[in-house]
C-alpha cells in the first residue's frame, strides 16, 4: 500500500505540464501494460483517440474529439460494459484554452475505470448529450450547462439546475466570469428577493402551485 | 382646592416622559419577554452546529428562557441566522422574518451571516442586514456556544431597555410595515456601499467586473 501511495504521488508530480506537451504519451500505470479498454478504443476508433495520459499514478485519461463524443460513449457502454457514469463535469483552465468536458466512467463487470475528456473551443460549446447512454447524465449535464454554458445536443430538458431560471449574469464557473458577479450587490439583492417558486421549478413539478401575489384577487372577488 | 385635573401625575413623571406606572409596566413586560424568547433557528452552515451545541445539555439555552426551538416562525420571537446565506436563500429568509409575529428580534451569528465572511462571491449575501433588520451580531467563525450565549444576553439587555413610552422602539416592535414585506432592509445605495470589495485574494475589482479578468496561466495546470 505504501508503494502504490508513493507511486501515486510521483505520478502527480510528473504529470504532463505545459512544458512537456509534445512528449509521447505514457501508457498504463507505472510502465505496466496499457489499459485494455484504451487498447480496444484505439482498435475501434483509431484516429479518434487523440491522446492518452496517466495522471495521479493510475488514472487513465483519454482525449476524444467532441464531434464523435456520442458514438464513442455509446460504444464504450455497449462493447466495453462501462455501465456506470460516476461523474460528468467540466473544467475551464482559463487563458482562452479549450473547455474540457470530463466523463468519469466505471465498469462494474470488469472493475475498471476510465476518464474521457472532450475539448471544446470557447466559441463553440456544444456536444452530444450522454443522457441516451446513461440516464444519470441528465442532472449532471444540466449542472454543466448551468455553470459553464455547454450546450448538450439531445438533452431532454436542458435548463438551469442550481441558479434560478431568471439568472441573467451568465455561467458562473467560467474563468471569464467575474468572481463577484456582473451586477452590483444592490441589484443582486433586489433580484434575489424578487424570486418566486416558479423561478426554481417549472409549475408542473409543484404539486400545489401558489398564486402569485401581484396577480391580485381571484375572479369574482369584487362581488 | 383639591388636586387639579392634569396635575395629579406631575410629581410622578420621570425624565423622558416615563411615569411610575409605565416603568413598572415596562419592567414586567420586558422581564416576561426576555425570559421567554423562543428562537427560530435559521441554520445554514457550521455555525448551526455551534448553535445546536448551545441548545444542548452542556450549555443549555433553556436556562435563558429558550425552552424550545420554534421551527415555525409563527411561534418564534428571535430569529437566529447561523451560517452563510446564499442569494437563493435570501427570499426564504425574508419570508420567514415576515411571518414572525411582532415583537421580534434577529441575531446574526457568525462572520458569514454578518458580513459574507470569506464568501465574497457572486452567490452569497454580503450580510443578512441587507435582507432583515439585525439586533445583535455575534462574531466568530464559528462562534463558540459561549459567544452565542453572550450575544443573547446582550439581546436581553437590549430588551430590558425598551419602553412603551419610546415611540420609535414601540413602532419597530409593534407595527408591521406592509410595504416592507419581502423588501430588502437597506436601501440599494447603502447595500452597494457596505459590500464594496476589500481587495482580498483576487485581482478583480468592481470597476473591472464587467470585463474578463484573464485568468493567470499556471504552469502546473495539467494540460496536454
Amino acid at each position: 500500500m505504501g508503494d502504490s501511495y508513493r507511486e501515486g504521488l510521483e505520478g502527480l508530480a510528473s504529470a504532463p505540464g505545459a512544458e512537456e506537451a509534445g512528449e509521447a504519451p505514457r501508457h498504463g500505470a507505472a510502465g505496466g501494460e496499457e489499459h485494455p479498454s484504451v487498447a480496444a478504443l484505439r482498435e475501434r476508433f483509431a484516429e479518434a483517440v487523440q491522446h492518452v495520459e496517466v495522471v495521479a499514478g493510475d488514472e487513465v485519461v483519454v482525449y476524444v474529439p467532441a464531434a464523435r463524443n456520442g458514438e464513442i460513449l455509446r460504444w464504450l457502454k455497449e462493447s466495453e460494459a462501462f455501465d456506470f457514469l460516476q461523474d460528468l463535469t467540466a473544467v475551464d483552465y482559463g487563458g482562452g484554452r479549450p473547455l474540457q468536458v470530463v466523463y468519469q466512467i466505471y465498469s462494474t463487470t470488469h472493475k475498471r475505470q476510465l476518464r474521457l475528456k472532450a475539448e471544446l473551443p470557447l466559441d463553440a460549446l456544444e456536444l452530444d448529450s450522454a443522457v441516451p447512454v446513461w440516464a444519470a447524465a441528465n442532472w449532471l449535464e444540466r449542472e454543466v450547462y448551468d455553470l459553464f454554458g455547454v450546450h448538450f445536443r439531445g438533452h431532454p430538458d436542458l435548463r438551469r439546475i442550481l441558479m434560478p431560471e431568471t439568472y441573467a449574469e451568465g455561467h458562473p464557473l467560467r474563468k471569464d466570469f467575474p468572481l463577484r458577479g456582473r451586477f452590483s450587490r444592490a441589484e443582486q439583492t433586489r433580484r434575489a428577493l424578487a424570486l418566486e417558486h416558479d423561478d426554481f421549478y417549472i409549475p408542473d413539478e409543484l404539486a400545489v402551485r401558489r398564486p402569485r401575489l401581484e396577480q391580485g384577487p381571484a375572479e369574482g372577488a369584487q362581488e | 382646592m383639591g388636586l387639579e385635573p392634569g396635575r395629579e401625575d406631575t410629581p410622578m413623571v420621570l425624565p423622558g416622559g416615563q411615569t411610575f406606572l409605565t416603568t413598572k409596566l415596562d419592567f414586567v413586560v420586558n422581564w416576561a419577554r426576555r425570559n421567554s424568547l423562543w428562537p427560530m433557528p435559521f441554520g445554514t452552515a457550521c455555525c448551526a452546529i455551534e448553535m445546536m451545541a448551545a441548545f444542548a445539555s452542556r450549555f443549555d439555552l433553556a436556562r435563558f428562557g429558550m425552552e424550545r426551538m420554534s421551527f415555525s416562525p409563527r411561534q418564534a420571537d428571535v430569529l437566529i441566522c447561523a451560517g452563510r446565506v446564499s442569494y437563493k436563500m435570501a427570499a426564504p429568509l425574508r419570508k420567514i422574518w415576515d411571518q414572525m409575529p411582532q415583537p421580534k428580534w434577529a441575531v446574526s451569528m457568525g462572520a458569514c451571516a454578518s458580513s459574507g465572511g470569506v464568501f465574497d462571491v457572486y452567490s452569497m449575501v454580503q450580510g443578512i442586514d441587507t435582507i432583515i433588520p439585525v439586533d445583535v451580531y455575534v462574531p466568530g467563525c464559528p462562534p463558540r456556544p459561549e459567544g452565542l450565549i453572550y450575544g443573547l444576553l446582550l439581546l436581553h439587555d437590549k430588551i430590558k431597555g425598551e419602553s412603551v413610552t419610546d415611540r420609535e422602539i414601540h413602532r419597530q416592535l409593534r407595527f408591521e410595515d406592509p410595504a416592507a414585506v419581502g423588501q430588502q432592509a437597506l436601501p440599494p445605495e447603502v447595500v452597494s456601499q457596505i459590500t464594496v470589495p476589500f481587495g482580498n485574494s483576487t485581482t478583480q475589482n468592481r470597476a473591472s467586473g464587467l470585463v474578463s479578468t484573464g485568468a493567470q496561466l499556471r504552469p502546473r495546470d495539467r494540460q496536454p
